[in-house]
């Protein structure tokens, strides 16, 4: 089974997009995470959905939750295949070239054109959708993230943070480079957590974690 | 189709491992009875969680997968229902504490009797408990020293009368609860240290709970915090009269000639259909799942569910809101350390204050805004993508915070859980269809709680302060209660003061299902008291009987 979905130029629109949602400036952005290698993955099947929680590899999926995801992988690839069509579409059509071959403000130009036509859903599905601020007066009333159910530039806009912030063994966060642009401490490998080495508490008040470093191998 | 002989009858079968479920294994199991559990879900040891936003969060790690386990909600009867994740929680063993940060705040001695304190309220159905905090009482205690409770008993002047302190002092001290703390002080309200199903220190050979950023909404792969699954389950386990049976989904409740249930009929993880036998049923299967097995086994008796005859079953469901004032701050407040619920609490707007001009109040509490990163999470009101969420995210993450509330919504009769005959869930059976419209109090205490959280903030020198009201209510914090409340009067309740049936002598439900109101706290400390309570009754009467 391969390992990616996109053709060449798929994954260079791709990549594109991503680069100005999450956006390289004095610090890396999405190109530099890699956040399309984290996508590219993601689609080829059902071999990267759950990583082995010590951090050994991927779970194999069997079974109901096998087939469950493929229908939900099938669903999103059609989006991306038609959503890309359609960036390049609007690209030609304003810009006379491919969304890849535009400069940044003409993509952000693209971007938002995109963002304004969209059927008003929230361009990013939260866990908490009223803590996520709807961007849509109809807020989504989901709590757990229904990433499927998107459109293609609230999906994309989801699956740029994912492979920005997520644990580097799902393809994206290149050397943890996300978790340094916004200061997260993040545990070394998913294998620190399994094991309970990766603690928190210095980051509690001050003081704090010393009243209770005995109880813990990890400070 | 394999053949399977007919397994043997036991004492009491328990339909679902949860919190409700287990803590009803443990206590008849160490009283010598015979339990077989039927989990929908899988038994999962500690050892398949980890910490991975990606698998926890948004790929059904941990939460039901909405294709395999759809439900449908519409506001009223008079519209039509839409597919949606209504109030998921776990389908596993240990179900919601498998995941859960685990806030156990007792409820108080009003929450009992609300209908007596606020009176009537218009367009709800609002009730009293048949029972007392009192009875209760002694049973929060039970599980407060099973689960080993970081608390600081006495520090909620709110808190009704207890008779024994917490096992373990209070979790460490998060910056975030710190500056909880310091906008109570300025404002003059009582604050304290949320009570925890964690362990601040080691307690009963189990070692202090880790205290990383992967915490809420995550399962916990050290088994050091506080879940059905890791302290209730063994305990069973360990008598030797406990058969847990994962991956069996119950399909119904059949009837024996008096018209009690004779037997679960389940589907094992072969697919094949088996019949267990039992004395005693015990539906704990969340409210949501337990109303919907009662409305599937129907029969010649109970043509509309079982113990149904008053169409009370699904009726007066409450789900509380969760929602949120976010505030920022100049220093850090790492508000994702310790999974950024390792928190302080209010109960100073929990009571019925008739001046308010609403019916009761809620918990308020500060807790992180990620779980824990920005995967799922962003500023509210702020754009989701572009340089300036870049920014956003940057500035934001280690300096924000969200003072949340519990919102008591009200139970009224037209709010319920019925089937949808036009959707099945994986196993080809109706799913649970939501019917439910917010009343003007759930809105307006829902506003009054996130001003009190800003007043927090503001008051504990927040930088900016973003509200977030709750215009709806959506099940987002997965309490659910009330499809079977607990009554005397069983033209209006399921079940009587000790969760049985009133037309069903062997059934009993023990999960949120009896609460007659959902209360403004989290329910599952009450929830296991209560189930703890009502085991105790099943085995005295087993005695009295023998």
């Amino acid at each position: 089974m391969s390992d990616t979905f996109f053709n060449p130029h798929q994954r260079a629109t791709v990549e594109a997009a991503m680069a100005r949602i999450i956006p390289t400036d004095d610090t890396p952005g999405a190109r530099e995470a890699g956040c399309v290698d984290f996508v590219d993955r993601y689609l080829s099947g059902i071999g990267y959905i759950f990583a082995k929680p010590d951090g050994s590899g991927f779970e194999v999926l069997e079974g109901a939750s096998a087939k469950a995801w493929m229908q939900r992988i099938e669903i999103m690839r059609k989006r991306y295949v038609a959503g890309l069509l359609d960036l390049d579409a609007r690209a030609h059509e304003r810009f006379s070239a491919d969304f890849v071959a535009l400069a940044p403000q003409q993509q952000d130009d693209i971007l938002h054109e995109l963002e304004q036509s969209g059927t008003g859903a929230p361009t990013t599905l939260a866990v908490n959708d009223a803590l996520a601020g709807p961007v849509s007066p109809q807020p989504a009333l989901q709590q757990t993230s229904t990433e499927v159910d998107l459109d293609f530039l609230p999906l994309l806009v989801t699956h740029t943070r994912q492979g920005f912030y997520a644990d580097p063994i799902y393809g994206g966060n290149r050397n943890r480079i996300g978790w340094e642009v916004i200061g997260f401490p993040g545990p070394a490998s998913l294998k620190d957590v399994h094991t309970g080495r990766y603690t928190t508490l210095q980051y509690f008040a001050d003081g704090e974690a010393d009243k209770v470093r005995e109880f813990h191998d990890g400070l | 189709m394999a053949y399977k002989t007919k397994p043997a009858k036991t004492d009491v079968v328990i339909i679902g491992a949860g919190a409700s479920g287990a803590a009803a294994a443990k206590v008849l199991c160490e009283a010598g009875v015979k339990v077989v559990a039927l989990e929908k879900g899988p038994w999962r040891k500690k050892e398949s969680f980890g910490g991975d936003e990606l698998a926890n969060i948004n790929r059904y790690n941990l939460w039901p997968d909405p294709i395999l386990n759809p439900r449908t909600w519409r506001e009223t009867a008079a519209d039509e229902a839409r597919s949606e994740m209504f109030c998921p929680v776990p389908q596993m063993v240990g179900g919601g504490t498998v995941h859960w940060q685990g806030w156990l705040p007792r409820f108080t001695e009003n929450d009992f009797r609300l209908r007596t304190v606020a009176g009537d309220l218009p367009g709800t159905s609002l009730a009293d408990w048949p029972i007392t905090y009192d009875e209760l009482e002694p049973y929060y205690l039970k599980v407060e020293w099973a689960f080993g409770v970081s608390g600081q008993p006495g520090a909620n002047k709110f808190e009704s009368h207890r008779s024994g302190g917490y096992p373990c002092p209070p979790m460490p001290m998060s910056r975030y609860a710190q500056k909880f703390i310091k906008g109570c002080n300025a404002l003059g309200w009582n604050a304290f240290p949320t009570p925890q199903a964690a362990l601040s220190r080691p307690f009963n050979g189990r070692k202090a709970t880790v205290v990383s950023a992967f915490a809420q909404q995550h399962g916990d792969p050290t088994g050091t915090r506080s879940s059905a699954l890791n302290v209730f389950i063994p305990d069973a386990v360990a008598t030797g009269n406990f058969e847990l049976r994962p991956d069996c989904v119950v399909r119904e409740l059949t009837l024996d000639s008096q018209g009690n249930i004779k037997a679960a009929i389940y589907q094992d993880a072969d697919g094949d259909t088996i019949e267990q036998e039992a004395d005693l049923f015990i539906l704990a299967c969340g409210a949501m799942e337990t109303a919907r097995l009662m409305l599937l086994s129907k029969s010649g008796r109970f043509p509309n569910g079982v113990a149904n005859g008053s169409d009370m079953v699904g009726r007066n469901v409450t789900f509380h809101e969760y929602s949120a004032a976010v505030g920022t701050y100049d220093d850090p407040v790492y508000a994702w350390a310790g999974g950024g619920y390792v928190s302080a609490s209010t109960f100073q707007h929990y009571e019925h204050d008739a001046s308010r001009g609403f019916v009761s109040g809620g918990h308020i509490a500060v807790a992180g805004v990620g779980i824990p990163l920005p995967i799922n999470w962003r500023m509210p009101g702020t754009p989701s993508w572009g340089a300036e969420a870049k920014k956003n995210d940057r500035d934001h993450f280690s300096h924000s915070l969200a003072i949340a509330m519990v919102l008591h919504d009200m139970p009224q009769h037209d709010n319920r859980i019925d089937l949808d005959e036009t959707v099945v869930d994986a196993w080809g059976l109706p799913v649970a269809r939501v019917t439910l419209k917010p009343h003007q109090n759930d809105l307006d205490q829902g506003r009054y709680l996130i001003d009190r959280g800003a007043d927090i903030l503001e008051a504990s020198g927040a930088l900016t302060i973003r509200k977030v009201y709750a215009d709806r209510v959506t099940g987002n914090c997965s309490h659910q209660h009330g499809t079977a409340r607990m009554g005397d009067d069983g033209a209006t309740s399921v079940l009587n003061r000790w969760c049985r049936a009133h037309e069903v002598e062997n059934l009993y439900a023990v999960d949120g299902s009896p609460f007659p109101t959902g209360t403004g706290a989290n329910p599952t400390l009450t929830i296991m008291a209560n189930a703890w309570r009502v085991a105790d009754k099943i085995i005295a009467e087993r005695g009295a009987a023998a």
